[in-house]
């Protein structure tokens, strides 16, 4: 015989959600809009804007400085492909304050399940986080060289602009970008707390960028010079810069030369890749606990 | 100087992933400098530069980052602090214990792979082994006891030390002389050059000037996080 259902499910007034249901697609952007706005601390406290909007401000003073010099003293200002290599250690600082917030609120929280109940799975949940990184670092970059260009057009120097090297700079951004968002959100997602990974994070710039430096200088004085370029890309913004030498033929900005061949094309994506595939092991990991 | 606290700290310090963040420089150092000697570069010059640019430069106020806020930052963070706060013990005495642990761990973690590292390179010629010794020895106090601060005053004490340590004493210290005197970095650099007659090594900043300075920064930011203990607000986390 069949028992009658003894447990019920009452409707106890909450008001039901009648409208569109958008769908996976739909949250992962929600997820990545929300996210960069995070990163620039839009939607957070006011403290939260300080580091993002004080470190974006430093990075428009060499272009604001560049076209001062050229309307000026109507000489060249900082070339285009060398801005990111100047301002390298700010760019690590900003990933390496930020890149934590993206990941670890919701890994020392334990959120990760409730996204994870969501149509939104790992993969959009990591795209998502990777995307608004990327896109804040390429904003980071971009807009400063955007501005120096458009004081290069309006002080409108004699002889023609240099629009070839501001879109190789602009291309060399894009790869700025997707690496050291992969590098931070990698590095960050290994902890839950959001100090350690600003420690990791800056830990790996200073570590490659002092490796690099030591073993260029010793390689150099012992005549290796072939074996101290290849050092030099031990630090990812020479990596990044050896590829826009190689991809858009711009000048070196360590002022040595990078190793001939279209080597750094081919360690910049397996970095990527990398990074990426010990994200998505993380966040198996996380996801089920 | 409360053992308990202290015994406490050790474990929390030792115990999580941030000992991997504590070994693994050390040990990336005592492989670079076998590195350099397998590739035949372990001159007196190249000794210099590795102490120079990783050790003091990289390494030192990293661990003193690490140390220095990681004995106290979390449990601000997490607001387990109170219960800590809550206990019969001085204020003051708990930033001096928390203080003397992480000096203790950057003597451990960077002065002692300094030395491995050096000897490794060019046993004790010219002295550059025990100069960069005892500048790390004493920088890693200060950088500790600063950090430390910072991680009492701040919630962002990890990237505010970054910014100190990468632009004020990275990029501001290498073009503006004048910013070399208020860097502790330089002051370490001071006491390894009065221990070192290395031709290769030159400071900019007198001992005299770098001795007290080193003193005064580091009891006057120990003063400090202790008085800042005493009227600390736990707030949320935004």
């Amino acid at each position: 015989m069949t028992s009658e259902p003894t447990a019920v499910i009452h409707d106890i007034g909450y008001r039901h959600y009648e409208g569109a249901r958008l769908g996976r697609g739909s949250a992962a952007l929600a997820l990545a809009v929300n996210s960069l706005r995070g990163v620039f601390g839009l939607g957070r406290t006011a403290r939260a804007k300080i580091m993002p909007f004080l470190l974006a401000t430093i990075m428009l003073l060499p272009a604001v400085v560049s076209i001062a010099v050229m309307a000026l003293l109507k000489q060249d200002g900082l070339p285009y492909p060398a801005y990111a290599v100047t301002m390298q250690a700010v760019l690590a600082i900003f990933l390496a304050a930020q890149s934590p917030y993206l990941v670890a609120p919701d890994l020392r929280f334990r959120v990760l399940p409730l996204y994870f109940s969501r149509p939104v799975t790992v993969v959009d949940y990591i795209g998502a986080k990777l995307a608004a990184l990327a896109v804040a670092m390429f904003l980071l970059i971009a807009v400063p060289l955007t501005l120096l260009f458009a004081g290069e057009l309006l002080v409108d120097r004699p002889g023609p602009p240099h629009t070839s090297q501001y879109l190789a700079a602009m291309g060399g951004a894009v790869v700025y970008a997707v690496l050291l968002a992969a590098i931070g959100i990698a590095l960050a997602s290994l902890t839950p707390r959001r100090g350690l990974g600003v420690a990791s994070v800056i830990a790996f710039y200073l570590f490659t960028s002092a490796v690099s430096a030591v073993f260029f200088g010793v390689l150099l004085s012992i005549g290796r010079e072939t074996a101290a370029k290849w050092a030099m890309l031990i630090n990812p913004f020479f990596l990044v810069d050896a590829v826009q030498v190689a991809l858009f033929g711009t000048d070196p900005s360590n002022g040595e030369g990078y190793p001939p061949g279209l080597w750094a094309c081919l360690i910049v994506p397996v970095v990527i890749a990398v990074a990426v595939a010990g994200i998505l092991l993380r966040y198996r990991k996380a996801a089920s606990s | 100087m409360n053992t308990v606290v202290a015994d406490i700290t050790y474990r929390a310090m030792l115990g999580r992933k941030r000992i991997w963040l504590l070994v693994l420089l050390p040990v990336a150092l005592v492989a670079i400098a076998a590195l350099l000697r397998l590739i035949g570069g372990s001159d007196e010059h190249t000794a210099v530069l590795l102490m120079k640019t990783f050790a003091i430069g990289t390494m030192l106020p990293l661990l003193g980052l690490i140390a220095g806020t990681g004995v106290i930052a979390p449990e601000i963070e997490d607001g387990t602090i109170i219960h800590l706060l809550a206990k019969p013990i001085s204020r003051p005495v708990i930033a001096v214990t928390k203080f003397i642990v992480a000096a203790s761990l950057v003597a451990v973690f960077a002065a002692v792979p300094t030395f491995i590292a050096a000897y490794l390179l060019i046993r004790d010629e010219s002295g550059v082994a025990y100069g960069f010794t005892l500048g790390a020895l004493f920088g890693g106090v200060a950088y500790a006891a600063v950090f430390l601060l910072l991680g009492v005053i701040t919630r962002h004490a990890v990237t505010v030390g970054v910014i100190y340590a990468l632009v004020w004493e990275g990029l501001v210290g290498g073009y503006v002389p004048g910013a070399r005197k208020f860097s502790i970095q330089q002051w370490a650099q001071s006491i390894a050059d009065q221990v070192s007659s290395s031709p290769f090594f030159k400071t900019d900043v007198s001992l005299g000037f770098a001795v007290p300075a080193m003193i005064i920064v580091t009891l006057g930011a120990l003063l400090w996080a202790g008085t800042r203990l005493r009227s600390l607000s736990i707030t949320g986390d935004d």
